[in-house]
């Protein structure tokens, strides 16, 4: 019993990493409607900049994070110029776009094998434990779940309260509707891109300490955050959350009785079953 | 230009054995991912379905093979046909979920079977051997060599090219046929592909386990090339690849995934020089390609002419198909939440008339169209056609019984020619199998000129036939308008049901519209009409529906129709009740 709590509290916390790597992937198909291919690349280059930031310059952990969220926030930004509104504005641009932002992760991911190599990199975040109970937590473990719910309420004050968060919305509902009222679309759908890139480098900074970074670690995320999408149902927030923290609770939970493929093996199962009953996923609905 | 791939692919044959044993392997592979590509171009061209999980079929395929050679000993290249079998079963059972999963949804299901697949055979250790692999002795035939006084590499190259053109000449055919515009017709329309009795299930199964089969043939033959069964066999890379080489070759051409496999293989192999960031620059040029040329590598190539379509020789009158005397419908009701929309409406349409359905907007005119057409069921009620009943049916099923309907706005493939997109209705004419459209034995053919025939009529029929070859979405709307009639006739419908046909028309289009009506009346066909042109109405109905907040208000010719007092109100209103609910428009 102890040992199930145990990894249901360490499930929460990887939980919330697939959350928020999720969250983005999800807002940028709520709003601009395409496949961001290379999502998880961002995720990854978060806990490279972080490493790095650490190693290398010797600045604090906190101080690395804030960095990475701002470069994986640029990087973002370059590539939605680059590779993602101009192509999704042709037409077919939606199938277009998974080939752009295909090739745009694979330059990312080349592009630091080739200069970093494949060797993991460990980095330590905040030292101490916590108890709660007969449940001991890393102090880091506690901070990044505390993160991730402050980024999520911090988003649903920004959508449900500010102008861009009304602006964004509306684009999520119907492009046209939104140019009619006098909305800059592209505008919003650059800042979209942008913030779904520094969600995703803030998930790779606070995940960096427990994972140990290696250059491959996006393609990974990238393909669980898909799954928490599409079960959470595509372009919607609170189905991204549920289900990623879902997801973290279930996989450390059953690694407690199977191996990690045996595992991986019924989850992706499950997710078969549950698209047949429910196609349209869990969390029906749209960005409202 | 006919003759240029043919040609290309025998100097491939010839020059083949020529090459040095490295452009041999580099051929070899670059075969193997057309045909892949091939085969994950048919959903995703054909059918707009984006598979993330094509290695399923791919991998299924060399285990298959790989696994029939190890343990049962059998000759490898008979294995390699065997293991399209199940690539052939898991892609009939993608087809079928296929009904109820598109856009993401199929994407995300197709990799996650990819994924199942390679965790089996990653975990399944006393059978796959899992990440160990099994280990496949070079299928030799040293008999041949000794015949053809050539070694394994040379005869091994000229297996892959000629597979792949054996795949390309199969799909071409396919594509070409009715099952090919079965395709394009539920990707671009899916409720006009029903409503001309294209049963989606089936086209979707055929589709995707053609697909599946060939995904499952290039897998086997790769096989020979890497010598070992490893898991990495189902990994996502290989299912981007297959999916991204279609994309870049292009999807709308044959050739395109052709072309895109080609460069998938050969670019980070010229790489070479750059070293580690041959990759990187690969994806570079991928998504500069991408950007500057978003159809793909094959619209550098000079575009084949369209071909144009004569007349056929042997024309054919349009004739309606001989159906029982009347579609009766009784009691019918059909609510949408707290709206009802059409209630407890009776009526008849008998053969050989021509009835209006009228009444103000909103009134459940379009609802009664398409619960007769089974496009919905009713909450109570049936339809009948003599002694079958039509609303326990699917819609594809009513238009095989002859009832088939037009919409009300314009559905047509804009992306096709008018002949094409009539060619779609005459889908019912004559039964088809796949083995038939590949292998267009004569009697293949003259199926296919009797439904060229049919096509032509309708077109003719309605006027379009100086504009045959042009793509619909050039047409003029009235012309568009004419061409969804002509569809509709190219099914032969004993009753035709169309949905505001007039609806846009201007005053000499609505005449033209009318003067068909009433021919086609002449020529024998049933037709049920709703329109909101009501002097078109009037002149043209035998008798005339009138509908008001989903119930019946009258039934009759048009001149009691016009004199009745229920009816006038309902269009007009009255002078003591100004404030009536009641729509005024007329």
């Amino acid at each position: 019993m102890e040992l199930l709590l145990q990894q249901i509290a360490n499930g929460l916390s990887l939980g919330m990493a697939y959350a928020l790597v999720a969250l983005g992937l999800t807002l940028v198909f709520g709003v601009l409607h395409v496949v961001n291919f290379a999502h998880g690349e961002f995720y990854m280059l978060g806990a490279l900049v972080t490493v790095l930031v650490v190693k290398s310059l010797g600045l604090p952990y906190i101080v690395a994070l804030l960095v990475a969220i701002v470069l994986v926030s640029a990087v973002a930004w370059v590539m939605d110029i680059v590779a993602v509104s101009p192509v999704a504005r042709k037409p077919g641009g939606d199938q277009i776009v998974l080939v752009s932002t295909y090739a745009a992760g694979l330059i990312i991911v080349e592009t630091v094998l080739a200069a970093i190599g494949p060797t993991p990199i460990a980095v330590s975040g905040f030292s101490g434990i916590v108890h709660f109970g007969s449940v001991v937590l890393t102090m880091h473990r506690v901070f990044m779940f505390a993160a991730g719910i402050v980024m999520i309420c911090g988003l649903y004050m920004l959508f449900a309260r500010t102008n861009f968060g009304r602006s964004l919305r509306a684009v999520a509902q119907s492009d046209y509707a939104a140019k009619v009222v006098g909305i800059d679309v592209e505008r919003i759908k650059t800042l979209t891109f942008v913030l779904a890139g520094g969600i995703a480098g803030l998930a790779g900074g606070l995940i960096a300490p427990i994972i140990t970074f290696n250059a491959t670690m996006g393609l990974h995320a990238g393909i669980h955050a898909f799954v928490v999408v599409v079960i959470g149902s595509m372009g919607s927030i609170p189905g991204a959350v549920v289900c990623g923290l879902s997801l973290g609770m279930i996989e450390s939970v059953l690694s407690i009785f199977l191996g990690q493929h045996v595992a991986a093996t019924l989850i992706y199962s499950l997710l078969l079953v549950t698209l047949f009953v429910r196609p349209q996923g869990l969390f029906q609905g749209a960005l409202r | 230009m006919k003759f240029v791939i043919p040609a290309v692919f025998v100097a491939a044959l010839v020059a083949a054995p020529f090459l040095p044993t490295y452009y041999q392997g580099l051929a070899i592979y670059a075969c193997i991912l057309a045909i892949f590509a091939t085969s994950a171009n048919i959903s995703l061209g054909q059918l707009g379905l984006i598979s993330f999980g094509h290695a399923a079929f791919f991998g299924l395929g060399a285990y298959a093979a790989g696994l029939l050679n190890f343990y049962t000993g059998m000759n490898y290249w008979l294995a390699v046909p065997l293991a399209i079998l199940p690539g052939v079963a898991l892609g009939a059972l993608v087809g079928l979920a296929s009904l109820r999963l598109s856009g993401a949804y199929f994407a995300i299901a197709t990799l996650v079977t990819s994924e199942i697949l390679r965790l089996v055979a990653l975990n399944w250790v006393s059978f796959t051997r899992g990440p160990m692999g099994v280990v496949v002795h070079r299928p030799r035939e040293k008999w041949l060599e000794a015949l053809t006084g050539r070694d394994f590499g040379d005869l091994y190259l000229m297996l892959c090219i000629l597979v792949l053109a054996l795949v390309l000449f199969v799909v071409s055919r396919v594509n070409r046929s009715l099952i090919g515009r079965a395709w394009v017709a539920l990707r671009d329309q899916p409720k006009l592909a029903e409503s001309v009795g294209i049963w989606p299930l089936r086209y979707k199964v055929i589709a995707i386990a053609m697909s599946g089969g060939i995904a499952a043939l290039a897998g086997g033959l790769f096989v020979p090339r890497v010598l070992v069964l490893s898991p990495d066999l189902f990994s996502g890379t290989l299912s981007a690849t297959a999916l991204l080489a279609a994309i870049l070759g292009g999807r709308g051409a044959v050739m395109g995934p052709v072309l895109g496999g080609i460069v998938f293989a050969v670019a980070p192999e010229l790489l070479r020089v750059v070293d580690e960031y041959r990759l990187a620059i690969f994806a570079l040029l991928l998504l500069v390609v991408v950007r500057v040329r978003p159809d793909g590598l094959i619209s550098l190539l000079p575009r084949r002419k369209t071909v144009h379509v004569r007349p056929p020789s042997a024309l054919v009158e349009i004739t309606p198909r001989q159906l029982p005397a009347t579609l009766s419908i009784e009691h019918l009701s059909r609510h949408f939440g707290g709206l009802k929309a059409v209630e407890d409406v009776s009526f008849e349409v008998r053969r050989g008339e021509i009835l209006g359905l009228i009444g103000p907007n909103g009134a459940g005119k379009t609802t009664c169209l398409s619960l007769i057409s089974a496009f919905l069921s009713p909450n109570s009620g049936v339809v009948r056609l003599g002694q079958l009943t039509l609303s326990t049916l699917s819609s594809h099923q009513a238009a095989q019984q002859g009832v088939v309907r037009t919409f009300q706005h314009t559905t047509v493939c804009m992306d096709l020619s008018v002949y094409e997109n009539v060619l779609i209705g005459t889908h019912l004419l004559l039964p088809e199998t796949t083995a038939a459209a590949v292998l267009r034995l004569p009697a293949y053919q003259q199926r296919e000129c009797k439904r060229q025939a049919l096509a032509w009529a309708a077109i003719c029929f309605v006027g379009l036939e100086e504009r045959a070859n042009e793509l619909a979405g050039s047409l003029a709307y009235g012309e568009q308008r004419m061409l969804s009639i002509a569809v509709a006739l190219a099914t032969r419908p004993g009753f035709l049901l169309l949905d505001e046909p007039a609806a846009g028309l201007n005053h000499t289009e609505a005449l033209v519209l009318a003067r068909l009506l009433t021919s086609l009346r002449e020529k024998g066909f049933t037709i049920a009409i709703v329109d909101h042109n009501l002097r078109m109405m009037m002149k043209l109905c035998d008798r005339i529906v009138v509908l008001h907040h989903g119930r019946m208000l009258a039934e009759g010719d048009p001149v009691t129709v016009r004199n009745t007092p229920a009816v006038i109100e309902a269009y007009l209103g009255t002078s003591d009740e100004p404030e009536k609910q009641g729509a005024t428009d007329a």
